[in-house]
């Protein structure tokens, strides 16, 4: 390539028709979505944004010191205590008088686990700090260990399958009944499959005066044993399978669903990861468990009222079909 | 580890050093692809089953933003489009990978409002004028395929004489197919603008009546023939001809020039083609009470294969159908009946045609499933061959035109021919088509250049495209006038609005092209994908940053159009 291509190609990059709030040169591996998720939350969010990020990948993929891939100020806190520190940026912008949004991100174990109790804190004393979560079910930086947001029967190094168990033994902790229970205005889930419904969500935590929370689910290739170039494509499946409920709280009441028009057999999503690849072998176990999880995405179906035909059965407001000729990714 | 900070050499950064902090631009992560994405053109299946070679998918895309620049993308392939866009069977509407989700895009109706559009505002082919000195071609017949070459080959410079043995141009689409679907002032319109680009015409000229081959070849670097196919085959039952026989043909020809017809009672036309069922519904539309189109085809349905279906067009049975036609299918006709020379009757048994130990199909009878049917005239529609008057030296003992895959007679260097006058083919896009591949032959020998072999890339199915990004949208609802109140010389069909045309054209899958709908640069997660509308080479709004990509597949898994394709790394 020649060097004035070279150039333009940078520049190229700071003339984009949107803000990019996660910057190339990362170190996520191919087809990770969290690296998806953090830029969209951030691009949603940003510029005027300061991000507290709990220790995990995104923290380290984002920040090979000493270069940084994040285009906002940015803040490394430890893996328990991003709530905490979160809630310190905005008291201490208050104290100053001084206007910006707080964001705190972190992984499934440092929200569900170790961070559930600064988490905790934070949303009780009502911060105006939006939380957010990105959910690829086990601790992927230090080497894919179970989390308490482990998927049941999914295999993680420290819930192997094998002759005694078929994964992991434990249910996915209910964090979202844990979250309503706090009673806060604004918390949802969201997944990288419908980005335009992601970044309504972040908007709106952040309008909202006081504590937001939002749980993204985000597939992790390398955990959950599939090809990068199907990260989009599990995590829709999540969604249409009744798996991963899409959905927006207020005062801890579901007042919206992403709903879904034709409901798809939880083998769909299974299949296509490793760590679920024992529950496809012929034994009278893994059809146990094969059933015990399509049971658990159906009550989700029925707790939440997934199966509808609204006119965008897939998402709340604004479908993410194309369409020629319209900025849908709104 | 060694890093480069600020103004100092490679350091070993120990806990609590100090650097400068850096952006993560300067990790170059594309060194860890193995497989790069590469944007791919590919052939929408529209495109490839167009006989005239139009690419719908490129003026669907086109349409709603700039009508004009939609239809100067038709008009590369097909000058004629307000006419193709009424009278084709539209190949590329049973191809459309839409179809195999919802329903087909109806391009047709697009097609025709682009060709309307520019009737209505005069828009002038994208054709500059010959040069004085360009070298010259004749085109004999300017029916759909000599008005075709002569435009392909005014585009490529050429200076283009149209002889026309009638005295005005279009051939059969003025002589022979109705208004009802074909309204003569947009024949007319259509042809006249594009007869202005320069070609010059010479109507009442009959090639073998007021010239000859030979001279034509002495005064002209090329011919193209495209005369149609004028003379009504020999037809008899048995041997047995009715003394007041007329050729379907030549009725409807008779009707849309004097506008009279013979009265008819009781009419049974045999032929299950456009000519019989045009007929038909031409007679119905002039009172006569009892009208039957006899084929030994079954009527085109869901199922039915085309080559085992009637070759009328599917729309034009179902509504000679609502009209009060009958239509005896899967019947041939084994017996006249007559009382003198003057037929009452005629005896049909039920027919087939299969699979022959040769691997030819042939029609069978089954015996035992006679019946008769009463009528006092049968006219039969069963085709035309090339007159082959004046043109003996190429036609040989042929009643088509030899040709082969460049349209040139076989056996006679600088002479092409096609259309209907070609064996094979037979609608008004073949005979598009024909014209425009000629030409583009007659370019290249003129040039002495030899045509590149190349086969024609498939298209891409519906599996290689990612349908989660499609919703379903229902067709546009066409109106046609109700049967009631048909009448030979208004249109059936109304137009789309241009409201209607935008909803529809967005429709299109834009299958194998880009359609900028931003997935691959909202969804990398390497913000390695760059949005630029005037660095991006090849039609797409993207570029790669290969500096970037790791190369995951992402963007092209979730690309909707299958415009992205991943390559291993040089
Ligand atoms: C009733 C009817 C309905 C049809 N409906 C449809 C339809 O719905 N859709 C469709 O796709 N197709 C239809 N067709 C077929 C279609 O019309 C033909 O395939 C098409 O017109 C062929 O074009 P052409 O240019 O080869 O020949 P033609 O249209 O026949 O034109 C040939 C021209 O050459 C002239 N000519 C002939 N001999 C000479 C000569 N010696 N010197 C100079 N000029 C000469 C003729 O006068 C004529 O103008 C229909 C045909 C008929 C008869
Ligand atoms: C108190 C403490 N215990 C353990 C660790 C080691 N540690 C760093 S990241 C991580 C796992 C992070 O998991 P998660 O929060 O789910 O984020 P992910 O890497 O999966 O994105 C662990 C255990 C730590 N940094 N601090
Ligand atoms: S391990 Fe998973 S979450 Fe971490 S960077 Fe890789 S793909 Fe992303
Ligand atoms: S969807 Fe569009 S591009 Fe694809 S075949 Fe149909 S008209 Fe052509
Ligand atoms: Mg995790």
């Amino acid at each position: 390539m020649a060097a004035d291509e070279k150039k333009s190609l940078f520049e190229l990059r700071r003339t984009q028709p949107a803000f990019r709030g996660l910057e190339a040169g990362h170190l996520a591996c191919q087809g990770c979505g969290q690296a998806l998720g953090a830029r969209l939350v951030t691009e949603a969010a940003g510029p005027d944004v300061i991000v507290a990020n709990a220790t995990g990948c995104l923290e380290v993929f984002t920040t090979a010191w000493p270069r940084t891939a994040w285009r906002v100020p940015w803040m490394h806190s430890l893996f328990e205590n991003a709530p905490a520190i979160a809630s310190g940026i905005e008291a201490g912008l208050k104290a100053q008088g001084r206007l910006a949004k707080v964001v705190a991100m972190g992984g499934d174990g440092g929200t569900f686990d170790i961070g559930l109790q600064a988490l905790s804190g934070m949303l009780e004393r009502n911060h105006n700090v939006l939380y957010v979560c990105f959910d690829n079910e086990a601790y992927m930086n230090t080497g894919i260990q179970r989390s308490s947001s482990t998927p049941h029967a999914a295999a993680t190094t420290t819930s192997p399958s094998g002759t005694e168990r078929m994964g992991k033994r434990h249910l996915k902790k209910d964090l979202l009944s844990i979250i309503a229970a706090h009673h806060i205005p604004y918390a949802a889930t969201a997944t990288v499959a419908y980005p335009s419904d992601l970044r309504k969500k972040v908007r709106r935590g952040l309008e909202i005066e006081g504590a937001a929370f939002l749980l993204v689910h985000s597939p992790c290739p390398l955990g959950w044993g599939h090809d990068g170039a199907l990260t989009i494509e599990v995590a829709r499946l999540a969604v249409e399978t009744g798996v991963f409920p899409v959905l927006e709280m207020e005062r801890g009441d579901v007042v919206a669903v992403m709903q879904i028009r034709k409901v798809r057999p939880v083998s769909d999503y299974l299949k296509l990861q490793a760590r679920f690849s024992h529950l496809f072998k012929e034994s009278p176990e893994a059809r146990v468990e094969l059933e015990h999880l399509q049971a658990l995405a159906d009550h989700h179906i029925e707790v939440y009222g997934l199966r509808g035909t609204s006119p965008d059965p897939r998402d709340s407001e604004g479908a993410d079909t194309v369409r020629r000729g319209g900025l849908r990714w709104a | 580890m060694g890093v480069k900070t600020q103004g100092a050499g490679p350091v070993t950064l120990t806990r609590g050093a100090f650097a400068h902090a850096g952006s993560s631009l300067g990790l170059k992560t594309g060194d860890w692809r193995v497989t790069r994405p590469v944007h791919l053109h590919r052939a929408s299946p529209c495109h490839n089953a167009c006989p005239a070679g139009e690419n719908p998918q490129a003026y669907l895309a086109l349409v709603e933003e700039d009508p004009h620049a939609a239809w100067e993308s038709l008009v590369s392939a097909n000058p004629l489009p307000a006419v193709t866009g009424r009278v084709c069977h539209h190949p590329c509407e049973i191809e459309c990978n839409r179809g195999k989700f919802d329903e087909p895009v109806a391009i047709h109706a697009i097609e025709r409002f682009l060709g309307d559009r520019a009737i209505e505002h005069g828009w002038d082919y994208p054709v500059g004028k010959p040069a004085s000195d360009a070298p010259e071609v004749a085109v004999v017949g300017a029916g759909p395929a000599g008005l075709s070459a002569a435009y392909h080959l005014s585009r490529r410079g050429y200076l283009v004489t149209l002889f026309e043995a009638a005295s005005e141009p279009g051939g059969l689409l003025r002589g022979a197919i109705p208004p009802y679907r074909l309204p003569r002032p947009v024949v007319e319109r259509e042809i006249e603008r594009l007869l202005s680009i320069g070609i010059r015409f010479e109507p009442n000229r009959r090639l073998g009546r007021d010239m000859i081959l030979a001279d034509l070849e002495k005064s002209f670097r090329a011919v193209f023939l495209a005369p149609g196919a004028e003379r009504g085959r020999e037809w008899s039952v048995g041997g047995v001809v009715p003394r007041d026989l007329r050729n379907g043909l030549e009725l409807l020809q008779e009707w849309l020039s004097i506008g009279s017809l013979p009265k008819y009672q009781r009419v049974a036309i045999i032929g299950g083609g456009n000519t019989s069922v045009d007929l038909a519904r031409v007679l119905k539309f002039n009172g006569v009470p009892e009208v039957h189109v006899i084929s030994f085809r079954t009527r085109p349905g869901p199922g039915v294969s085309p080559d085992e279906a009637m070759p009328a067009l599917a729309r034009e049975i179902r509504q000679a159908i609502e009209e009060g036609v009958m239509i005896d299918d899967c019947r041939g006709v084994t017996r006249l009946i007559l009382r003198g020379e003057q037929v009452v009757g005629v005896e049909m048994v039920h027919m087939k045609e299969l699979p022959q130990r040769d691997g030819t199909r042939k029609p069978v009878a089954f015996e035992g499933t006679e019946t008769v049917l009463h009528v006092d005239h049968v006219i039969p529609a069963i085709g035309e061959e090339v007159e082959p008057f004046g043109m003996e030296a190429v036609l040989g003992a042929h009643q088509f035109f030899p040709v082969d895959a460049e349209g040139q007679v076989q056996g006679h260097r600088g002479i092409f021919a096609g259309g209907d006058a070609r064996l094979g083919g037979g609608t008004v896009s073949d005979a598009v088509g024909d014209g425009r591949r000629a030409a583009e032959a007659i370019d290249r020998y003129i040039r002495g250049v030899a045509a590149a072999a190349q086969a024609a890339p498939a298209s891409i199915g519906i599996g290689e495209l990612n349908l989660n990004y499609f919703d379903h949208a229902p067709r546009a609802g066409i109106i046609f006038l109700a049967p009631e109140k048909r009448n030979a010389e208004t249109e059936i069909e109304a137009p789309l609005g241009a409201g209607e045309v935008a909803r529809e054209s967005e429709r299109c899958f834009s299958c194998g092209e880009c359609m900028a709908c931003d997935n691959c640069w909202t969804l990398c997660p390497d913000n390695a994908v760059l949005k630029t509308t005037e660095m991006a080479s090849d039609g797409s709004h993207y570029l790669f940053d290969y500096d970037y990509c790791k190369g995951c597949g992402l963007c092209a898994h979730e690309c909707p159009v299958g415009f992205i394709a991943m390559v291993d790394e040089p």
